[in-house]
């Protein structure tokens, strides 16, 4: 399973094995290893996770601050600290956002799945052509109107050597 | 609207005309303002001089195949001699895949691979002569617009344009040859108006004296080693193949259906055809037995969009030149009747 979770998010698995794995990922134990798995990416990366409940905290205190509805003070009245800490603070929101993002995956299985779903389509899309069914496109191509318009040129998407692999 | 119609009676045959005529029956429902029409027959005489020519000129070129990040480059020899079509299309980059395209049937060659596909052609084009009604859909469903004149491949060119008027078809953009109606450019596009799939000309000499040898298979008959893969023309009578396909987008009409055999596949192929006038749609259903290890899901080339998946014991899947959204719409529609 846990290698299923690793080649998920390599984006390597075919329609039949996401399913599959889409629908272990309903399991909360399977969902950690998932979050985990990215944590260790993340880090990798060089991309913090942030420390346990980091995320729900600072939810917490964002909405308990009060909406300040001021007017904006001409540019440069300000000390040059105040404007490090309006920086400091929007970093602080930034990444307390990604950690949010982060965070809901593990609350919220459908959103999981559904990112995975995501990034699998992305991949099929990119690996998939070289499966395209060439005697269908063969017969449909003879069909189509763009034949009729461009004559032989619609059939290079059945001897595409880049996009499509020859099936027997 | 509706998209059943009646099928051809048993026994008759389901020439072009035939078909045009129960196209034509469909349509004649559609109501269009009058502004649309105007546009509609302008429309279809562009697209009509455009399939005389790409039929009936004689012409050697250069084609550069785009789709996605993709680019490969071909050559292409069309030869018009005593009423018949016959040509030939090289892959000059890679293994040197061939398409020879005659009266009779398409073959493809792929050396790489040692086989070679025959399929027989059974279908005549529909642009020459596009009914009132087939152009009032056409109008009702994209937005048509004579372009910009620009060069393409040396040549000055009138672009024409088919926007869509709904998510559910590709737009199109065509750059035709001012003098001879002859398509040099034609390119798909989707929604965010991202360029999905394009063939142009880069090179193109037109009216030029072709022989008879540049159009031939540069094998003769086989070669001895190599697998031939040969389907068969289905039997040219509209058949009811016990297949229903309900969720199919407004436009769309039925211009075939029936069984075909293909590549020596035990159990017949259903084959359901659906056309909007500027691309088709088709529905294929087979035993599972005849597919085993297919994938299923859905699968892309350029702009052609394809659409798998079990339906009960069968094997359905759904292609045409459409967003992948719209194909798989209609493959999750196909049920036994």
């Amino acid at each position: 399973m846990n290698e299923d979770l690793s080649r998920l998010m390599d984006g390597d698995l075919n329609e039949t094995e996401l399913d599959r794995v889409a629908g272990e990922l309903r399991r909360p134990q399977a969902l950690a290893t998932w979050a985990c798995y990215h944590a260790i990416g993340d880090s990798l990366r060089g991309c913090p996770y942030g420390s346990p409940g980091f995320a729900n905290r600072f939810s917490a205190a964002l909405a308990a601050e009060p909406t300040v509805l001021a007017p904006r003070p001409k540019l440069g009245t300000e000390r040059p600290a105040a404007r490090w800490a309006v920086a400091a603070a929007a970093t602080v929101a930034a990444v307390g956002v990604v950690g949010w993002t982060a965070f809901s995956l593990s609350d919220a299985p459908g959103t999981a799945v559904a990112k995975a779903r995501e990034a699998a389509a992305v991949t099929s899309a990119q690996v998939r052509p070289q499966m395209l069914p060439q005697d269908y496109v063969l017969v449909h191509q003879e069909y189509s109107p763009a034949t009729a318009l461009q004559g032989v040129q619609p059939y290079l998407r059945a001897v595409s050597v880049q996009g499509s692999d020859v099936r027997p | 609207m509706s998209i059943g119609f009646a099928p051809a009676p048993q026994g008759a045959p389901a020439t072009p005309v035939r078909r045009l005529a129960q196209i034509a029956a469909v349509f004649v429902a559609v109501a269009v303002a009058p502004v649309h029409l105007a546009r509609a027959q302008d429309a279809s005489t562009w697209l009509g001089k455009a399939a005389k020519a790409a039929r009936e000129l004689t012409y050697v070129g250069t084609i550069v195949y785009q789709h996605g990040p993709r680019v490969e480059t071909s050559r292409l020899t069309h030869l018009y001699e005593n009423g018949a079509e016959h040509e030939k299309l090289v892959n000059l980059d890679g293994p040197a895949r061939e398409v020879i395209r005659s009266q009779g049937e398409v073959r493809c060659y792929y050396p790489d691979a040692k086989i070679v596909r025959v399929e027989p052609r059974t279908f005549r084009n529909v642009f020459p002569s596009l009914s009132p009604q087939q152009q009032q859909a056409l109008a009702q469903f994209y937005e048509f617009r004579v372009g910009e004149v620009a060069r393409v491949a040396g040549h000055e060119a009138q672009a024409i344009v088919f926007e869509p008027r709904d998510g559910l078809r590709y737009g199109h953009k065509f750059w035709v040859h001012r003098d001879t109606g002859l398509l040099l450019k034609a390119r798909l596009i989707n929604e965010k108006g991202e360029v999905v799939e394009q063939f142009a000309f880069t090179d193109i000499a037109i009216g030029v004296r072709v022989e008879r040898d540049h159009v031939k298979p540069s094998w003769a008959g086989t070669p001895p080693d190599w697998q031939l893969k040969e389907g068969t023309a289905g039997d040219g009578v509209a058949q009811d193949t016990g297949w229903a396909v309900t969720r199919v987008p407004p436009g769309f009409v039925k211009i075939t259906e029936g069984f075909r055999t293909l590549r020596g596949k035990r159990d017949p192929v259903a084959h359901i055809v659906f056309s909007d006038g500027l691309v088709a749609v088709s529905v294929f259903v087979e035993s599972i037995t005849g597919v085993p290890g297919q994938a299923l899901g859905t699968m892309r080339q350029g702009g052609l969009n394809v659409y798998s998946m079990k339906v009960d014991d069968h094997f359905v899947t759904v292609l045409g030149e459409a967003p992948a959204a719209t194909v798989r719409q209609i493959a999750l529609s196909v049920a036994r009747r």
